[in-house]
Parts: C-alpha cells; sequence; structure tokens
C-alpha cells in the first residue's frame, strides 16, 4: 500500500483531489490542512508521495519545499504541486524549491490522476527493490 | 474548461459549506480590518487573514467552475496582494470596496446555489481594480512596529512528533494551538535533528509570570525559557489580543447535513443491533469456554457496550440545536396578534439554550406556534377585564423549556381566563362529541379540546394559524412519542405541558413479556412498574381497573389487546403505569423482561400499522419486537365512557374479576 499526502488548507479541495485519485489502485491518501501537520506527517509516516498546496495559513507550500527537499532522505520523493490559476507566477519558484510536477486549480481529475499515476509507476521502477 | 465535466459537481455542497465558512470569517475580519486603523500590526494580520480566505475562496470556485465568484475573489485577493506587498495603501475607500466585493461574492455563491440568475461583477471590479496602485490617506504599516509586542518572556518550545503521540491526538496542530492560547506565536518552524528526527519549534512570547510547562497540560514539549530581553518597561503598543487574533477567525463550527447525521445514526442503529445478537451469541457460547477466559470476553463486551452508548450519545448531542429557534419567532408573533385583538401581552421566555433534536424543532414550530395564538386571542383577557379582575392589565405569557432525563418539557403558560370546562362541555356537545358525564379532569379537558372537530369554523381561520388545531398539535406530539397535558386553572391562567422524548431513533425501553411475545415500551413514557394479585383486579363495566396510590387504575392486557395468550400462571400481573390523572393507565404483562436499548423503526405502512404500536425493534436475538406507543393505548381506554372511579370505601363492593 502507497501513501499519499493531500496537503491543502480547503478540505472540499482535500476532498476533491482524495476522490479524483480514488481508482488508482492500492493507495492510501492522508491529510494535512496546513504546512506544519504535512511535516508531522511526513514525519510519522511513510509517504510515496505528496500533492501539495502552496498557499497555506502557517507555513508556504514553498516553505515546506524547501524543507522537505532539504532532507536527504526526501530527495527523490515526488511531490505534484497544485496551486490556483492566477498565481503562475510561483511556478518557476516550485519548481526551483523542488517540485516534480506543477499542475493548476481548476485541475481536470483525469490528469492529476494520470500525474500521479506516472510519478508512483516512475518510483517504483527508480527503485532497487523493484 | 479542462476540468472533469461533472465530475466535482458532488462536491457542491462541500463547496457551499466551506464558502459560508470563508465569507463568514472574511466578514470578521472585515470588521478587525476597520477597527485596526492605527494598529499596524492588526492590519497586517487582518489583510493577511482575507487574503487568505479570498484565495481559498477563488480556489475552490474556479473548481466548481463557478467563473463570476473566482474572478471575483481573485480580484479582492490581488488588491490584498498589492496591500501586503507596499505596492498600494489601504485606504477607507479600500476597505469599502472589500466589504462591497465580500458580499457580492456572496450574493454570487447563495444564487448559485439558489439556481437563480448570478448578480453582475463589473462594477465591483473596476472599483477594486481603480485601488490598485494608489496611495491614499492611511499610514503605511512600518515593520518595525510588529516587534513592540515583544515584551514580557520569551520562549522555546520543541515538539517532537510521533505516531503515538499522534494516535492519541496529539498532534502539532493541537501544541500549537495550546501555546496559542498561553502566549503569541512569533515563530513555528520544522526542523532536522541531528538524529535526522524531525521536529518543531515554537517561540512563543507570553506576558511575564506565565509558566508554560505548568499550562501545557501534559503535552509533550521541550520548553527553554530565554532570558528575558533587557528590562525596558515598554508598554505594549497594541493589545495582545488583537495581534494575536488571526485564527482565532477561523469558525470552529462544522456544518453537517442532516441527512449525514441520519446516517451516522442509522448505523449506529445497526451496531446496536449487532451488538444485542453478539451478546445473544456469547450467552450460548459461553459454556464452552473457560471461566478465565470468559472473563476477558465480558470484560470486552462491556466495553464495546459502554463505548457503543457514547457513541450513540455523541451523534445525538451534535443533532441537537437550542429550543431557542422556535421561541425566536414567538416575539413578533405575539406583539401583532395582541395588536390586532387589543391585548397587552408580555412575553417571557425561559430555557431556550435546552437543545433538542433537529428533527424535533421543526416538527414543533408549528405546535408551538398554535399555542402562543391561542394564549394570546383566547387566553389573555382584554385590559378591562383584567383590571376588573384585579390583574394587571399586561397579560404574561410564558414560553419554557427545560430538559430533565431524556425528555424535553415544551410549556406554553399565560395568565389569563383558564379553561372554562362548561364551556368546553357545552362546546363540544354542540360539535357532537361525546362527553363523559360527571366532572372532568385536566386530561379529559384537554382530550376534548384536542378532539377533531372541536375548534369551531372562526378559529381554525387565521387566528388558529392555518387551521392547525388543537387536534392537528396533539396529533403531532403524539407522532413524536410525546404527551401533552393541560394545567388550568379558572381565573388564574392555563398551562400546556408537552413532553418529548429529546431523540427519536434510539431509546431506552422496558421489554415487556405475554407468552411467547415480547413488547418494549419505551422508559420515558414509563411512570412506574407495579406488581399485583389477579385477585385485585375488579371489573368496572368493560374496564379492568387495579387499586392504585388510593385510586382506580384502568388496565390493558396486552394478551387481549393483541391476542395472545398469556402464559403467566403465578397469579400475579405486572403492570407498566403510564400517564396521569384521567389519562393514567396500567398495560398489564405477564412478566417484565428488563431494560434495553432499542433502535425504532417505525411502521409507517399503513397496511401494517396496528392502533397501539408506534414501530418495531430488534432485540438481538432476531426476533422482532412490537413497540407500544403509550398515547395511542391511552386512547384505548379512553374511548369507552368512564364513570367517576370509586373510592377506596367502594372498592370491595366491586365485583371481583369474573374468571
Amino acid at each position: 500500500m502507497q501513501n499519499i499526502l493531500i496537503v491543502d488548507d480547503s478540505p472540499t479541495i482535500r476532498k476533491m483531489v482524495r476522490a479524483s485519485l480514488q481508482a488508482i489502485e492500492s493507495v492510501d491518501f492522508i491529510e494535512a490542512s496546513t504546512g506544519l501537520e504535512a511535516i508531522e506527517q511526513l514525519a510519522v509516516t511513510r509517504v510515496q508521495l505528496i500533492v501539495l498546496d502552496l498557499n497555506m495559513p502557517d507555513m508556504h507550500g514553498i516553505d515546506v519545499l524547501r524543507f522537505v527537499r532539504r532532507n536527504a532522505h526526501y530527495k527523490s520523493l515526488p511531490i505534484v504541486v497544485l496551486t490556483t490559476r492566477g498565481d503562475e507566477t510561483s511556478r518557476q519558484t516550485a519548481k526551483e524549491a523542488g517540485a516534480t510536477t506543477y499542475l493548476t486549480k481548476p485541475f481536470a481529475p483525469q490528469i492529476l490522476a494520470q500525474a500521479v499515476r506516472d510519478l508512483l509507476d516512475a518510483a517504483v521502477e527508480a527503485s532497487p527493490r523493484a | 474548461m479542462a476540468t472533469g465535466d461533472t465530475f466535482f459537481d458532488g462536491f457542491l455542497d462541500d463547496y457551499f459549506a466551506e464558502s459560508e465558512e470563508h465569507l463568514t470569517a472574511a466578514a470578521d475580519a472585515l470588521i478587525r480590518l476597520d477597527k485596526s486603523i492605527g494598529h499596524p500590526s492588526a492590519e497586517r494580520a487582518a489583510v493577511d487573514d482575507l487574503f487568505r480566505y479570498f484565495h481559498t475562496l477563488k480556489a475552490i470556485s474556479a473548481m466548481v467552475e463557478l467563473r463570476p465568484a473566482e474572478q471575483l475573489a481573485h480580484h479582492l485577493e490581488h488588491y490584498l496582494r498589492a496591500v501586503r506587498e507596499g505596492e498600494c495603501t489601504l485606504t477607507t475607500a479600500g476597505s469599502d470596496a472589500l466589504i462591497e466585493g465580500t458580499r457580492r461574492l456572496e450574493h454570487i455563491i447563495n444564487a448559485h446555489r439558489a439556481k437563480s440568475p448570478l448578480p453582475a461583477i463589473e462594477d465591483v471590479l473596476a472599483r477594486i481594480e481603480s485601488l490598485v496602485g494608489t496611495h491614499g490617506e492611511r499610514p503605511a504599516a512600518t515593520s518595525a512596529v510588529a516587534d513592540a509586542t515583544e515584551t514580557g518572556r520569551r520562549w522555546t518550545c520543541r515538539f517532537v512528533p510521533t505516531r503515538e503521540l499522534l494516535a492519541a491526538g496529539i498532534g502539532v496542530d493541537l501544541v500549537r494551538k495550546r501555546l496559542g492560547e498561553i502566549g503569541t506565536i512569533v515563530e513555528a518552524a520544522p526542523h532536522v535533528l541531528p538524529d535526522a528526527t524531525i521536529s518543531f519549534q515554537f517561540t512563543l512570547l507570553t506576558a511575564d509570570g506565565i509558566d508554560v510547562v505548568e499550562r501545557l497540560g501534559g503535552i509533550p514539549l521541550t520548553v527553554e525559557a530565554e532570558t528575558p530581553p533587557a528590562a525596558e518597561p515598554a508598554p505594549a503598543a497594541e493589545p495582545a489580543a488583537v495581534a494575536g487574533a488571526p485564527n482565532a477567525a477561523i469558525s470552529h463550527v462544522v456544518r453537517v447535513d442532516l441527512a449525514r447525521l441520519d446516517h451516522l445514526m442509522q448505523i449506529v442503529g445497526d451496531m446496536v443491533i449487532s451488538r444485542a445478537r453478539l451478546a445473544d451469541s456469547l450467552s450460548r457460547v459461553e459454556r464452552y469456554v473457560p471461566a478465565s477466559e470468559w472473563r476477558v470476553v465480558q470484560e470486552n463486551a462491556i466495553a464495546s457496550d459502554r463505548q457503543l452508548r457514547m457513541l450513540r450519545e455523541g451523534i445525538m448531542r451534535v443533532r441537537m440545536v437550542p429550543v431557542g429557534e422556535i421561541f425566536r419567532r414567538m416575539p413578533l408573533v405575539v406583539r401583532d396578534l395582541a395588536r390586532e385583538n387589543g391585548k397587552r401581552v408580555n412575553l417571557e421566555l425561559r430555557g431556550q439554550a435546552t437543545e433538542i433534536d433537529k428533527y424535533l424543532i421543526e416538527r414543533m414550530m408549528d405546535p408551538v406556534l398554535h399555542l402562543v395564538r391561542n394564549a394570546v386571542s383566547h387566553g389573555i383577557e382584554p385590559p378591562d377585564v383584567r383590571i376588573a379582575h384585579g390583574k394587571p392589565p399586561e397579560g404574561t405569557i410564558t414560553l419554557s423549556a427545560a430538559a430533565v432525563g431524556d425528555m424535553v418539557t415544551l410549556e406554553v403558560a399565560d395568565d389569563g381566563y383558564g379553561v372554562n370546562e362548561e364551556a368546553v362541555v357545552n362546546k363540544a356537545r354542540q360539535a357532537g362529541l361525546s362527553v363523559p358525564s360527571g366532572p372532568l379532569d385536566a386530561a379529559a379537558v384537554l382530550g376534548l379540546l384536542c378532539s377533531p372537530g372541536f375548534s369551531t369554523r372562526e378559529e381554525t381561520d387565521r387566528v388558529s394559524g392555518r387551521g392547525v388545531g388543537m387536534a392537528v398539535v396533539k396529533a403531532m406530539v403524539e407522532e413524536l412519542s410525546g404527551t401533552m397535558a393541560l394545567d388550568t386553572e379558572a381565573g388564574h391562567g392555563t398551562r400546556f405541558i408537552i413532553r418529548l422524548p429529546v431523540t427519536l431513533a434510539i431509546t431506552d425501553a422496558l421489554i415487556g413479556r405475554v407468552g411467547a411475545e415480547s413488547f418494549a415500551i419505551p422508559q420515558g413514557s414509563v411512570r412506574e412498574v407495579i406488581e399485583i394479585a389477579e385477585a385485585d383486579v375488579r371489573q368496572l363495566e368493560e374496564n379492568e381497573i387495579v387499586p392504585y396510590r388510593d385510586a382506580a387504575l384502568p388496565i390493558i392486557r396486552l394478551s387481549r389487546l393483541f391476542g395472545v395468550e398469556s402464559t403467566a400462571r403465578t397469579g400475579r400481573l405486572h403492570v407498566f403505569v403510564l400517564g396521569h390523572g384521567s389519562a393514567a393507565m396500567g398495560i398489564a404483562v405477564d412478566r417484565i423482561v428488563g431494560q434495553r436499548e432499542i433502535v425504532v423503526r417505525t411502521l409507517a405502512d399503513q397496511l401494517v400499522r396496528v392502533d397501539g404500536v408506534s414501530g418495531a425493534t430488534d432485540l438481538g436475538d432476531g426476533r422482532v419486537v412490537l413497540i407500544l406507543d403509550p398515547a395511542v393505548l391511552a386512547r384505548l381506554t379512553n374511548q369507552r365512557p368512564r364513570r367517576v372511579m370509586p373510592d377506596a370505601a367502594a372498592w370491595g363492593r366491586l365485583p371481583a374479576n369474573g374468571r
């Protein structure tokens, strides 16, 4: 079972992300509504992929990204940054901070699902145990 | 649009609920913003909060493809970003535009919800756009001021999350919340310790003399007090409450669709039945299990019982809303009606905070309204009449609610005429109703008042409120498994007392057995359980009566009512005593099995409906048990004309029960 961590301060968006990814086989979802909670979840569970919002109250998604990438353990953890239309300026910043994939809200469920599927597959192939 | 057709339409309810939360929080932040003139850091906090609310509103509106809302939220966010980044100054015109924009956003979302045409936004957009890039009369926020709050003590707190702590509900979110209650968090950041574990470090400012460790209440944190900054008695630049408020604006109230709670309740109901089944199976395997093992099983069974009950009560509590919702409409109704009728009425409300199931609130609204209207139009005398009787010219109607155990009492009382028994009897006769002879007690009078056909035409027009007569009031109360009582004194006033179970779905019941059949009776309606000898039963016309507290109590034998053969051979009857006054009655069964938690399944099918049975339940052994409806059973006895009950002296002269 692979764990996907969904980070967004909007419960509606979290629910939509979850619904979009529901069809992917053998994944479990963990949710966090703030950046700090996201890092806490990372600390206590094995997470295979993060879907990350940028604009959050306590800790900006970019800071979450930077923190995660600074930790050698999470160097290759796939992170899908999901941010709102109109914030495209942050795309470059997110890329630099270590986002694997960048999508904007509104997102099409099948496009998000495909992106996540691709990243999970790639991670499995890259893993020596696969 | 690139999104998946109608994929996200199923999330509209979530969208509306969440938008409402953000809009409420935004309104709150706008008020804070308005008050923050001259307090740059408070202004900053309000701007930050508003920015976030509009940002989220933009995102979720985009997801549900509500384009105008997305666009407007985007503009509002854009303006706030400009303010935040110092590109423009927040002006009064700006704050007005934010207020207007928020209001319009709310209109758009509400219109979308109501499926009505969306209001135009062009004017607001233009207004906001014209603001960006303007520098106005308000002074710009300087970051130096933000540091001025740093008086008192400074603490560094470290929290290391673990799976166990998180499972126990202790996570970074709770830590932050608790610390936020103790002082002001100036910084919160994650750190990686040398051994690669992740920790969170909070920098906290508190007033002098506060011990953070003491106030943490068992949350495992490493706390270090930093040396207090150079003692300079700097006056607080602004109240910390304003600066520390940002997160308080996010409401901790969740709106839940009632259907979801119903669904949860249904699941709990199923669990109650499964639990009972499990208990039944357990009792059958008990003899095969070694005693030492059995004790563990038993302990677990008891624990799960208790947890299930707590779960049920927890869900019930979520469904509870203050009864004040019913009361809120009343002052206006009373005022208008009093004016129309030339009365002077003072309305007193009591116990508005009493909580009652949402379902009951909705159904009790009209009946209570009816009673209140009745009290104004029929209960209270005109001022001249009141003065003539030595009463103050202004009458008083008291509407009160109180919770007693699993029951809620609603009372509508007035200090008016009181119910005139003679007038009621005459009117009932005119209406062709059968009236018992002899003096009537309050319950009998209420019975007449509530008989269908009692209300005359003039009453069923506007005064009684869309024809909701007393009969309808009573029917509704009974449908909700409640009871109604009347307390009246000529010249002094009238009081209607409605007792309702707090909730309907699951209730405690007493289980009685007749022959091979079990019957459940809601515990709330049972006043007492008595045991009497067969020999004490007397026949009075068509009723069987038994002595009860110096009076006589008519009893119904379930064996006869439902045609079940009684197997009691002990010569003793077990009787559930229900109701008060002349409405008191007993229900006789062979034996009483005990008290159980039952899940009520109503028998809605007209073909299956039986008078006196309100529903069915499953006790867990697979057998269906009928739930008795006390109100209807009481009526079954009352339908037979009743004479005045004999006094104690006459008791002995009555024939013993023929057998």
